[in-house]
């Protein structure tokens, strides 16, 4: 064993053939959208971090489990806190307390405190059960504010009170009644608890009434609703913190609207407008505030207002006055100035600004929104009143859009936006930019035209691009300057141009709220356009099983779980054809198969039903599906008449209590520049290359083990088995293929096989090369075979033509997800495991090379095997900084990454989408093949210019030189 | 006010009722350290893990540069911090199932861990103190590569330049000091240069043929024979250029 310093320097010595980013590459080859996630209705506000500092910033907890602070004048985030380990489903709470420096969160069972400047953590506290709500305690008996957090543990309702500056519990507050919790609130002496009680078909509103100072039941009130509450969702608005909190809910005709002040027995109703079809209730959440609320409601075309007050003393509600219907949904948003209240309504071109107290509107101003049109459909508002001569207002509002975008917009001019929607990406695929259309058009028709036709074609064709010309020469000096000065060359005309490395590609992007986006991956990852493609029910998401691009029209096809689809054009997202998701056909997965017709997406549905297919559409390979339960099917195809059918070749059901956790095949790029490795001694170790194998993970939660089986997917038999036993099966097990390998990542508790003294703990990567013999020089039993089929095994004694598999295990210093390999276009390059590294919010490129699973164990390479690059096995590899592609870049929450040849071999594209959106370009065996920034056009000028300089300047004073030697008298 | 005696008591009765078999665990980073003299400024983002088999748990980085684990039931955990800009070396901590110290909670035991090596070849030992333990850092993290840059400096630092700089200087320095020479001198060392036996390996003189008589500025400015020949300037010219058997034959064809 090697000393721990001495095995830190030999780490640090390897990275030497990492390839690093230059710093200034970044933002050159890289793009990255830093997100948060789309911002909730009631968990965005804007906040005063510091008490004696005006300036606020405005904070959210996104749908997808992101914190942030945003600066609000020009939208840079300031910290972000990815609050789950995975990314979450909307849900959540933040809450901030008014002059104090910290705000809080709840998502699932944690309640955090975080700094609100620096975004640094105060305290955290982890309970049983699921956070239902959280609220702040505004008025304590100390100087602090407390937090009170309400959860569900499992029937039981919860309240706890946690002490504002450590998180300690100060009383807690248990109820095992079955009930469903469903908001805390607080006035100025009581806290009240509201849940629905009874049965599902009929709940009855619960509040229980406590004791600030102890928790102790005041007093318990029931509040008939008449069976108008089903679920907590039907409960539109519990009001927090108001001076008069109240409980708002609807009748199922949203006809009325019932609303109750908390404390009290009695309800109120008010009528809603005919055809309303939602409603929702804006109310100030200071206990200083007037007690006023805003009720708005949306009809099918349209939106209007009610203002309501509640008098404190009575516990009345009077309506104070109503704004008119206006088209279009609209947003409402509320703002609190110690005791005003103001409400901001955004419509599709205004802002108006209106008090609680009066109809009369405050300011209004035109909302410009510039070239794209979109509608808020939630805000939280700033507003600013300025004292003088006269009085004046400034609002600034934070608005969701129904396009997926946070825009600001400030005294109605818009100051930022930010792309949000591209968080929560499902799918995603590189896509070429389409050649144009008159091209093709005209190639096509000199190929089907005789050869004179085309040629006197091909010529006026010429002829016509001459008028091109002056431009083009216009614009070589600028070329050739930017080129040496290394400057980017702008598109002037704005076209989407292909480049002659091929760099300039578009990525076509789906998220799960029904949003596709096309990205200028050539142009700093630019959004070229964001459409929202399928309109899904509330509270659904998009489940994208399948994205391709059609090889000869570019156009690309999304395929959704419910029989919908998209199929849009790259460069602009004009949608071709589109179909609404149905309740008929159910899609579980999608391949993409070769087929006559060129490639095809086909779909299948639950236990890997396939119907009929047209027979062009016949896929010719054997199509692996899921089947029911814990099995693969091998499905065939044969062609029938006009239709082929589908038929199960062979089954591979997995051992009881394993359970598939992934499953990985060969990229579908994925050439082979090499059929067989050169060992030192000059010897060959051909590699097993079989295009048909997958590898598919299978889990074993209680005997803590997982086996990795690698299948032949024509025939169906298993061709090694490798089981890992002491894998946490309960953190992510991932694995990717290429070439000859496979990598399987996994955490990992063991005792050695080979030492039972010695145990180990961590994150391990498992390499795995196949070749097809153990002997070098030998290619095993198929030997040099032109045609073999898996289907029919070779006489040999052994049977099935099994590879020689060498397996190596390294311990990481941090989990991988999201495994992925380079791609390039030859496959010459060597290739390198991209990986997102969860804890560390980076991509990592790790080289093959360190994964060698030849490397020699327990001595030192021979010079043969340093010839050929292999170096002394050590167990640990710590990812070197330098291999982290995202470098300083904080990407959080990446799901999957993608990769795609260029046009040159040395380099390959990369894209990462989850949360944030990421992409460069990644050289794995450095940029042989062009000339990067590093290579100094300047210099390289400037010593030519220089050369011939002095040669010019030398040859007359040489010439002189020579003529005076030869005429001077010989001594 | 008139409760305030009886929160931390109550707190701590909640905790240990609550959560018998458990400890906290607080790491903590040094306030100043040579290698990371202001932990204040680490990201937000850093955090802790601990994991085991079955078992993980992360905490994010507290205002007072700790980091808190909660709820930790007894067992063997690896820990790490992940911060964007340091590194931080991993420890083994150990919750010890049947020891309960004086607070209630389980007793917490921790020391460094070296990765790749048995799980039981324990480093140094971390105290635990009151305030935590110490998480370790190791370094700072180097994202990019450094870009080579042109400098003239630095290819005149390069031996082989420097030794053909020298070269050069006595090359052409060599016939001025021999021109400077005493006549009486200058014979002399002639006489010495002849008996030389590299000489006959060089095949040059003071003045210089063969190798020596190539001339260099010449070449460059294109006065090759062919060249002057063609032009016809001047009698038996190009014989600086070309003149390979010494200065005394050029001279008899004048």
């Amino acid at each position: 064993m090697l000393p721990p310093q001495l095995s830190t320097l030999f780490l640090l010595a390897l990275p030497s053939a990492v390839r690093a980013v230059f710093q200034d590459e970044v933002g050159h080859i890289d793009y990255h959208y830093e997100l948060l996630g789309l911002p909730q209705r009631e968990t965005t506000f804007f906040h005063r971090p510091r008490r004696d500092d005006k300036a606020s910033l405005l904070y959210t907890l996104s749908d997808v489990g992101v914190l942030g602070a945003v600066n609000p004048s020009n939208g840079a985030i300031m910290w972000r806190q990815k609050l789950n380990g995975s990314t979450t489903n909307c849900g959540g709470f933040t809450r901030a307390g008014e002059d104090e420096s910290w705000i809080a969160s709840a998502l699932g069972q944690s309640v955090h405190a975080w700094d609100a400047v620096t975004g640094r953590n105060k305290f955290w506290m982890d309970f049983a059960g699921e956070v239902k709500d959280l609220e702040i305690m505004e008025l304590t008996e100390s100087e602090r504010k407390d937090l009170l957090a309400l959860s569900d543990e499992d029937g039981t309702t919860v309240l706890r009170r946690l002490n504002g500056n450590d998180g300690s519990v100060v009383w807690e507050f248990r109820e095992a009644t079955k009930d469903i919790p469903l908001q805390a609130s607080t006035n100025v002496g009581k806290v009240f608890v509201i849940s629905l009680h009874g049965t599902a078909a009929a709940y009855n509103l619960k509040v229980s009434v406590l004791d600030t100072l102890t928790g102790k039941r005041l007093d318990e009130l029931v509040i008939g609703t008449k069976g108008e509450v089903h679920s907590a969702d039907d409960v539109m608005f519990v009001g927090a913190n108001s001076a008069s909190p109240i409980v708002a809910w609807t009748d199922d005709t949203r006809q009325k609207l019932r609303v109750n002040v908390l404390g009290t027995k009695s309800r109120q109703e008010f009528s809603l407008p005919t055809g309303t079809v939602s409603v929702e209730i804006h109310a100030p959440h200071l206990v200083q505030s007037d007690p006023h609320f805003l009720v708005h409601s949306r009809t099918a075309t349209g939106n209007r207002a009610d203002v309501y007050h509640v008098d404190p003393k009575t516990n009345t509600i009077t309506k104070a006055y109503d704004l008119p219907l206006l088209s279009g949904p609209g947003a409402f948003s509320t703002t609190s100035n110690g005791a005003n209240v103001y409400f901001t309504r955004i419509t599709d071109d205004e802002i108006i600004l209106l008090s609680s107290e009066s109809h009369g509107v405050l300011s209004r101003w035109p909302l410009n929104t510039g070239s794209s049109p979109a509608s808020a459909v939630h805000g939280v508002s700033e507003v600013v009143k300025k004292t003088g001569a006269d009085t004046s207002y400034a609002v600034r509002t934070a608005a969701v859009t129904n396009t997926d975008d946070w825009v600001l917009v400030r005294n109605g001019a818009i100051a930022w936006a930010r792309p949000e929607g591209m968080t929560g990406a499902v799918a995603a695929t590189f896509a070429e930019i389409p050649e144009s259309e008159d091209l093709v058009k005209s190639l096509e028709q000199e190929a089907h035209s005789n050869p004179l036709e085309a040629y006197i074609h091909r010529v006026n064709r010429h002829l016509n691009d001459l008028q091109y010309l002056p431009a083009y020469l216009n614009s070589i000096p600028s070329r050739l300057m930017s080129s040496v000065l290394g400057t980017e060359v702008s598109s002037k005309t704005g076209k989407l141009t292909r480049d002659g490395f091929g760099f300039h590609k578009l990525v076509i992007l789906a998220t799960r709220r029904g949003m596709l986006y096309g990205l200028d991956a050539g142009n700093s990852g630019k959004v070229l356009w964001g459409r929202r493609t399928v309109n899904l029910p509330q509270g659904s998401n998009w489940n994208v099983t399948g994205i391709q691009v059609h090889e000869s029209t570019g156009q690309v096809t999304v395929l959704g779980s419910n029989g919908d689809y998209a199929v849009v054009k790259p460069d602009t997202g004009n949608v071709v054809d589109v179909a609404a998701p149905g309740p008929g056909r159910v899609t579980e997965s999608t391949a993409l198969v070769d087929t006559e017709s060129g490639q095809r997406l086909i779909s299948f549905g639950p236990d890997g039903e396939i119907g009929e297919l047209p027979s062009n559409w016949t896929p010719k390979q054997t199509v692996v599906v899921r089947g029911s339960g814990e099995e693969l099917k091998g499905v065939v195809f044969t062609a029938n008449g006009t239709t082929s059918r589908g038929s199960t070749s062979w089954t591979f059901s997995l051992p009881q209590d394993q359970r598939v956790v992934s499953i990985a095949t060969r990229p579908s790029h994925d050439p082979i520049a090499s059929i067989g490795r050169v060992l030192g001694d000059r010897t060959v170790k051909y590699k097993y290359l079989n295009p048909n194998i997958i590898v598919v993970v299978a889990a074993d939660d209680n005997a803590s083990a997982f086996t990795a089986y690698l299948l032949d997917t024509v025939s169906g038999q298993v061709l090694s088995a490798s089981k890992y036993e002491g894998v946490d099966t309960g953190k992510p097990i991932e694995c990717a293929v290429a070439e000859n390998w496979f990598v399987c990542t996994f955490f990992g508790q063991y005792t050695l096989r080979d030492n039972l003294a010695q145990s180990l703990k961590g994150y391990q990567v498992a390499i795995s090369d196949l070749y097809e013999s153990d002997e070098a020089n030998d290619r095993g039993p198929l030997g040099d075979s032109d045609q073999y089929s898996s289907l029919d095994p070779i006489d040999t004694p052994t049977g099935v033509a099994l590879p020689s598999v060498v397996t190596q295990t390294y311990i990481l210093n941090t989990p991988l997800s999201a495994l992925q390999v380079t791609q390039t276009r030859q496959g010459i390059t060597s290739r390198h495991v991209l990986a997102y590294l969860p804890e560390s919010h980076g991509i990592a490129s790790i080289p093959r090379m360190f994964l060698e699973p030849r490397r020699p164990v327990g001595r030192d390479p021979t010079p043969a095997e340093m010839e050929e690059g292999l170096m002394r096995y050590h167990p640990n590899i710590e990812i070197d900084p330098k291999s982290i592609i995202t470098h300083e870049r904080d990407v959080i929450g990446v799901e999957k990454i993608i990769t795609s040849p260029t046009i040159v071999e040395s380099t390959s594209l990369v894209f990462a989408y989850g949360i944030d959106v990421f992409g460069t370009r990644v050289a794995p065996s450095f940029l042989f093949d062009i000339l990067g920034k590093g290579f100094n056009k300047v210099t390289l000028v400037g010593t030519v210019v220089a050369i011939t300089g002095g040669v010019l300047v030398l040859r007359p004073m040489v010439r002189k030189k020579q003529i005076n030697a030869l005429w001077t008298a010989p001594m | 006010m008139r409760l305030n005696p009886l929160l931390p008591l109550l707190s701590l009765l909640t905790l240990t009722a609550a959560s018998p078999q458990t400890t906290t665990i607080t790491l903590r980073i040094a306030p100043s350290h040579a290698l990371l003299p202001n932990p204040n400024a680490l990201a937000p983002a850093t955090h802790a893990t601990l994991s085991s088999l079955h078992k993980a748990k992360s905490a994010p980085l507290t205002v007072a540069n700790t980091f808190v684990f909660g709820n930790v039931s007894a067992g063997s955990y690896l820990v790490d911090v992940h911060c964007a800009t340091h590194a931080f070396a991993p420890l083994r901590i150990d919750v010890v199932p049947s020891e309960i110290e004086a607070d209630g909670r389980l007793r917490v035991q921790a020391w460094e861990t070296y990765r790749g090596n048995d799980w039981d070849n324990k480093g140094e030992a971390v105290p635990v103190g009151e305030a935590g333990l110490e998480v370790r850092v190791v370094g700072g993290k180097g994202y990019f590569m450094e870009r080579s840059k042109f400098s003239v400096l630095s290819i005149l630092k390069n031996p082989m330049i420097l030794l053909g700089l020298v070269s050069m200087g006595i090359f052409l320095g060599m016939p001025y000091l021999v021109d400077n020479m005493d006549p009486e001198m200058k014979a002399e060392w002639e006489e010495r240069q002849k008996t030389n036996p590299m000489n006959s390996i060089m095949g040059a003189t003071t003045g210089g043929s063969g190798v020596g008589n190539f001339d260099v500025a010449g070449f460059l400015a294109g006065s090759s024979k062919k060249d002057e020949a063609g032009s016809g300037s001047g009698s038996g010219s190009g014989s600086g250029a070309v003149a390979s058997s010494g200065k005394g034959e050029s001279r008899k064809k004048r």
